[in-house]
């Protein structure tokens, strides 16, 4: 079959060419239902309260996952509301220095380690089997624990800051500020460890999504033919493994260590240094503005191509410009740290990395805008949102290029103007994005179409609100109001720019809340989608609206990038798996030949335990150092029973005549 | 159950009779210890350079009044470490031909001699002759040998863990894949504690 298999896929003639040997065969609608219905038992987990906490079924978890991280940027933006409500006027008194150190510290730590990052990672975990035609994801085990560690990392936050413990010296953890010596208590070891918990969490899923796109491929998607989102997950998901240990390393083994161990690295007086906090922070924080805005981007394309009818202008220019951003993404973090002693070579060198960064990102916007021009755009919700995307987008891009220069970032360095820009890089990179995606997916995973009309008010107040909320901040930072202060005297001028930012806060807030309620009623009463409701191309367009827990009953064979638009019906699939166990078809990782039958777990509980048991090792050290020990063991006890399971399961099925070899030995 | 939406499938070929089993980069499992791999590889880079980073704030190295380390303990963990490679490599060849009675041999052999590592390694800590929380230097040392050790503890307790299966359950021929990634996992502990021992406890001589 291998052979064959190769010579079938290599022709790159988009009508449907045949193995050799062996004949194309219509398969019967009775065929196909009966392997549908026993694939659906194999493939089913557990109900009641038992199941919901044992299943493995990536696209149930990466659900669970939006919603979380949803809720996080619920929870993110009331605290934006409150600190605008806060600012709104002159010495108001809404709330006090400590309390509003606390909100905006939890506003940022949420934003971007339980909002953002999460919420894209999780569209990945949804979207990328279903993109690449596969059963399911490589590692469903490690996928459910990498939920689970996050949802720990989410209730810590949030019980701390209910119970005033939560995080006060910002989403930076600067020190000396975050150091034992200026924060006793446990405020900051909360924030270490929320950290650590989102970046086990982001590991678990970026190796996920590399394995998966590597390794599960159906056969015929080489590696010119992957879909654009899936490529900026994959670039992603290298980002995570790269940026990610540098936070982790930073929160737990320094920062915590240096509070709860009394080790030296932040301490100048015994030879440790402040500014290593900000280098190995901003190496991970630079990049980590990529790693939340190139899924954004990575939406973009399917939708616009979707929606005007043509194929993208210039994927292979698209694919570069991702892999490139995410190398240079790793070069720059030093214009965090323009007002530090940095050398000025350093300075002029991360000033010209700063400006090259630019360019990826505009081929993109211009093989887009191409694409929007030469297409026959349809004005849908989603459409709104990428039409937001680029005018809001492009504005923080621009004021990105004006805070490069280090004469300029010296004038703005900590003013409101910073907080402008990345608002508008990353609400309109990542968020307007993130909302058109939420539009043109919500019927895939739940089977029915969001509103339209209520959507376009939410995407018109959307953007009008971010829009009229963050411009004035621009003049604010030039006028010289400082960012992370809780309030200002009325004799600086700035309250009347402060009302107007607020009043755009308070149109952010209904227009989210429109969404809300769209999404609650349009999940239960919308209109019913069908497979595939906007005449797409994609292969998670190929099976049902919501996919069936094994997705696709055939794995699909693709002849080319645009798999439904080129091949249409009957879909070429390619049969064998077996329907009786949980089994993938696991392909070479550049041209996608089928090559093994991969046996997948079934449901376990197993990688709850290991989250709680790293839990208890965490959140327990910050009060006891016998903790790391109790925890250790029990994690070596989840270790071995999630081996055990392994080997009992298959135990089971003995009977396979592949696992007989053994008893012959 | 939701019913599959085209039941218009053509087929173009057949995949039942490819393997179950793989090795190496063919297999999943492969793919995820490299990913891990990568990943706590990195992590030991990125903290020693944090040492040599740390290193510009002394004028001397170790600092003033601080002892150099010893070398007998890591030393001779060093030396147990790459011994121990070669029955993880005889389990790793026995897995691929899929012969039960060697798998069992060397997996126990492995355990045998991978259990005084991390009990040396306790020695090594104290043999840096600093305190974590002495001065920065014994903080970026005890960092390098702890984080390592934690992984290695790890992966120790995975080999016996998987000993223990092999000898006392009977197992599926897919369990011999996940023998050779236990190697590969493990190649990688000792090939990175090479540098990272020149590093902590050869490095305070010549720097």
């Amino acid at each position: 079959m291998t052979s064959a298999g190769r010579r079938l896929l290599h022709n790159d003639s988009p009508t449907p060419g045949t193995l050799p040997g062996s004949a194309p065969e219509l398969l019967s609608e009775e065929t196909v239902l009966e392997q549908a219905r026993l694939l659906d038992i194999t493939w089913r987990d557990g109900g009641g309260l038992w199941g919901w906490l044992t299943t493995v079924d990536h696209k149930l978890i990466a659900r669970r996952y939006v919603v979380t991280a949803f809720l996080m940027f619920i929870a993110g933006g009331i605290e934006a509301a409150m600190m605008r409500l806060q600012l709104a006027r002159p010495e108001n008194t809404f709330l006090g220095p400590d309390r509003y150190n606390q909100i905006f510290t939890v506003h940022g730590t949420t934003m971007m380690f339980l909002f953002a990052v999460p919420i894209m990672t999780a569209m990945g975990l949804y979207l990328v089997p279903l993109m690449v035609g596969a059963r399911s994801i490589a590692f469903p085990r490690l996928n459910a624990f990498g939920y689970y560690a996050y949802l720990v990392g989410v209730v810590f936050l949030y019980v701390s800051l209910f119970i005033n413990m939560g995080p006060d010296a910002g989403w930076t953890a600067y020190v000396p500020l975050s150091g034992p010596q200026y924060s006793p208590g446990h405020r900051l070891d909360v924030w270490a460890q929320v950290v650590t918990f989102t970046e086990i969490a982001a590991l678990c899923a970026a190796v996920n999504i590399i394995v998966t796109v590597f390794k599960l491929r159906a056969p015929g998607i080489s590696l010119n033919r992957i879909p654009l989102f899936v490529w900026s997950q994959l670039v992603v998901s290298f980002m995570i493994v790269f940026a990610m240990p540098a936070v982790a390393t930073a929160s737990t083994l320094q920062l915590a260590a240096d509070r709860a161990l009394s080790t030296q690295w932040f301490n100048p007086a015994e030879g440790g240094d402040a500014l290593l906090w900000q280098h190995i922070f901003w190496f991970f924080g630079h990049p980590e503005v990529y790693i939340i805005f190139l899924p954004g981007l990575g939406f973009i394309s399917p939708i616009i191509e979707t929606f005007c009818r043509r194929r993208v202008f210039g994927y292979l220019a698209i694919v570069l410009a991702n892999i490139t951003t995410g190398f240079f993404a790793f070069g720059l973090w030093v214009h965090h740290m323009f007002a530090t002693p940095i050398p000025e070579l350093g300075q002029s060198l991360f000033t010209a990395a700063s400006l090259v960064i630019a360019i990826p990102t505009g081929v993109q916007i211009f093989c887009w805008l191409v694409t929007l021009l030469s297409g026959r755009p349809r004005l849908t919700t989603a459409m709104i949102f990428i039409l937001g995307f680029f005018i809001t987008f492009v504005n923080g891009g621009l004021t990105g290029v004006m805070v490069a220069s280090v004469a300029f970032d010296k004038q703005v360095h900590d003013t409101f103007f910073v907080v402008a820009h990345f608002h508008y890089v990353l609400l309109g990179g990542a968020v307007m994005p993130l909302f058109a995606a939420f539009y043109y997916w919500f019927p895939k995973a739940t089977g029915r179409l969001l509103d339209e009309s209520l959507g376009k008010w939410h995407a018109w107040l959307f953007i009008l609100g971010v829009n009229v909320a963050f411009f004035p901040m621009h003049i604010l930072g030039l006028n010289g109001m400082p960012r992370r202060v809780y309030t200002y005297l009325a004799s600086t001028g700035w309250g009347p720019l402060n009302a107007l930012s607020t009043i755009g806060a308070v149109v952010v807030v209904i227009s989210v809340a429109l969404f809300v309620v769209n999404a609650a009623m349009s999940a239960r009463v919308g209109r019913p989608a069908g497979a595939n409701p906007w005449d797409s191309y994609g292969l998670e367009w190929a099976t049902t609206s919501p996919p069936p827990n094994y997705n696709f009953v055939n794995t699909p064979i693709v002849l080319g990038r645009h798999p439904l638009w080129d091949t249409g019906s009957p879909l070429p699939v390619i049969t064998g798996l077996r329907a009786d166990r949980r089994e993938v078809l696991v392909t070479t990782a550049f041209d996608a030949e089928p090559d093994y039958r991969h046996r997948q777990p079934n449901a376990s509980i197993w990688p709850l335990f290991l989250a709680l048991c790293m839990a208890e090792f965490w959140i327990g050290s910050i009060f006891t150092p016998w903790a790391v020990v109790g925890g250790f063991g029990l994690t070596l006890l989840g270790m071995l029973g999630w081996g055990w399971q392994s080997s009992r399961q298959i135990e089971v099925e003995r009977v396979d005549t592949d696992l007989q070899i053994i008893d012959t030995v | 159950m939701t019913t599959p939406l085209s039941t218009a499938q053509q087929s173009l070929g057949d995949v039942a009779e490819l393997p179950s089993v793989t090795f190496g980069h063919r297999s999943l499992m492969w793919w995820g210890t490299l990913g891990f791999m990568v990943i706590e590889g990195w992590t030991l880079a990125l903290i020693t350079a944090m040492y040599f980073y740390v290193r510009q704030n002394f004028e001397t190295w170790p600092p003033l009044r601080t002892p150099r380390p010893s070398l007998t303990a890591p030393t001779v963990n060093l030396a147990v470490m790459i011994v121990s490679v070669l029955p993880v490599y005889l389990a790793s060849r026995a897995a691929r031909r899929l012969d039960l009675r060697g798998v069992r041999l060397w997996l126990l052999v492995s355990s045998l001699i991978s259990l005084p590592i991390p009990i040396l390694r306790w020695y090594e800590l104290w043999a840096l002759n600093v305190r974590w929380d002495s001065n920065a230097y014994g903080t970026a040392a005890w960092t390098i040998v702890g984080t390592h050790a934690s992984l290695l503890l790890l992966d120790v307790a995975d080999t016996i863990g998987l000993t223990l299966f092999f000898w006392f359950k009977r197992l599926p021929i897919k369990v011999m894949s996940d023998v050779t990634d236990n190697s590969f996992y493990w190649y990688f502990m000792v090939l990175i504690w090479i540098p990272l021992y020149f590093v902590v406890y050869v490095s305070p001589y010549v720097l």
